[in-house]
């Protein structure tokens, strides 16, 4: 063992060890969180996300096909065919179903928002290590998402946003995150706020509404819409409802704690704003 | 004694499968709600890395260890080396640690893998979520890790058993007994 430190294997492995010193020091430079050799992992990969994502949400069933087959079916060689071929149908008329419902979302949206333009994306992978929520979606910069885009379930209402866009998917950053932050208001008393996450909130699916006069006349049950101000989230996109108000620690405003209208945690399908 | 072309042919069906698990476990580590308790779910990465590492030499294990921990680190949202780096010294000092110490079975590899899985995540949320001074601290601490430790020690037996299997059957012959 002794030797192996004085290999050129060994020198190797410390030439890998300094470049990915390297990049983690330039990807949090610039507050990026991917870098080439994961763009090439990411392409690899999504493909593989995409099917599993199908299996455990029940759309496709590649398992059943395994499962169902059984040894006292090999048989009957003609029926397992036929059998596997209508399943094979049954799994693309269910994804056909899935995407059709989601185009016909997408079009209920865009009535609502003609000026804004939607990708149609699916959620392949959410990692337990992310305790707010956050996921990748099987849409990228090839498809037009960019960092930054807004992302909003198939009922126009606000997930997140897009953190980091790779060439065939991209991360999304939840409302749950304490990171997050948009401008927010009461719909009906107009009091603005901003929209954050809260770890004391997110193992429960919900967000806070921040900055909101003690003076407000917001009460339980008032929905939040986003106001549009910094020009980074489109204007009048639901958020949620309040479901109680607390006083923030400084006591010069409360905090509201909103239930989001969306399924931030469960969520499977969601559109990307890319222009607005 | 195999020949060269045998070998090579030997050497390329072994990392293709190991990449194949790489992917696979990489999937499984990620499908929304694939053995989802609470808030934990098992991390698959962490030990198909050290299993590899185990089962080959320390300058594979390494690299591979790498290669795990940058997937790892996309799957997860991290930036970019911080669990490549971590999982490649982890691969390589557990690899020198079987070949001079330890004698691997499949049962203290789980409990190794139990061990580098928790100090893994417990850095993670040393830098993820105490650093930035979050609340509800300890409630996340004991709902996520103590659970995902154990359902990935688990996990990491078949993986061992797996990796294992593809080592011994696509080991090189060179005619030394």
């Amino acid at each position: 063992m002794k030797d192996f430190f004085e290999t050129w294997k060994f020198r190797i492995l410390i030439a890998i060890a300094v470049f990915l010193a390297g990049l983690l020091l330039y990807a949090a430079a610039n507050g990026r969180l991917t870098a080439a050799p994961q763009e090439l992992l990411s392409v690899a990969a999504a493909p593989f996300q995409k099917a599993a994502a199908w299996v455990a949400g029940g759309v496709s069933s590649v398992w059943d096909k395994y499962t169902s087959i059984d040894e006292t079916m090999a048989e009957n060689e003609a029926l397992r065919e036929e059998n596997a071929e209508l399943r094979r149908q049954l799994a693309d008329y269910d994804q056909l179903k899935a995407e059709n419902e989601a185009f016909r979302n997408l079009a209920g949206i865009q009535e609502d928002h003609p000026e804004m333009s939607f990708v149609s994306a699916f959620v392949i992978g959410r990692d337990g290590m992310d305790a707010f929520g956050g996921f990748t979606l099987d849409q990228g910069t090839v498809h037009g998402v960019e960092r930054g885009d807004t992302v909003i379930d198939d009922e126009g209402q606000l997930l997140g946003t897009v953190i980091e866009a790779g060439l065939t998917s991209c991360r999304v950053l939840t409302i749950l995150h304490p990171s997050f932050n948009a401008a927010g208001v009461v719909s009906r008393t107009w009091d603005n706020g901003i929209i954050t996450g809260d770890a004391a909130y997110a193992s429960e699916g919900q967000c806070v509404f921040t900055d909101l006069s003690r003076e407000s006349m917001a009460s339980v049950g008032d929905e939040i819409i986003t106001t549009g101000l910094g020009g980074v989230y489109p204007p009048d996109i639901l958020v949620g409802r309040i479901v109680s108000i607390e006083p923030e620690a400084s006591g010069t405003s409360v905090v509201a704690v909103i239930q989001p209208d969306a399924d931030v945690l469960g969520v499977k399908q969601a559109f990307i704003i890319t222009e607005y | 004694m195999e020949s060269r072309r045998k070998r090579r042919r030997s050497q390329l069906y072994k990392w293709g499968l190991y990449v194949l698990l790489l992917l696979a476990c990489a999937v499984l580590q990620t499908t929304p709600g694939f053995l989802l308790i609470g808030q934990a779910k098992p991390v698959l990465l962490l030990p198909l890395a050290l299993a590899v590492s185990v089962w080959e030499d320390e300058f594979s294990g390494a690299l591979f260890g790498a290669v795990c921990g940058l997937m790892w680190d996309y799957t997860a949202g991290r930036t970019v080396g911080l669990l490549a780096l971590t999982v490649m010294g982890l691969c390589f000092a557990v690899s020198v640690a079987s070949q001079l110490y330890l004698k691997l079975n499949t049962l203290n590899f789980a409990l190794l893998t139990a061990g580098a899985v928790w100090l893994v995540l417990s850095g993670d949320f040393l830098f993820y979520y105490a650093m930035p001074g979050y609340s509800h601290m300890l409630a996340r601490y004991l709902g996520y890790i103590p659970l995902t430790v154990v359902m990935s020690a688990v996990l990491a037996a078949p993986l061992y058993r797996a990796v294992g299997w593809i080592s011994e059957t696509f080991k090189i012959d060179n005619g030394v007994i």
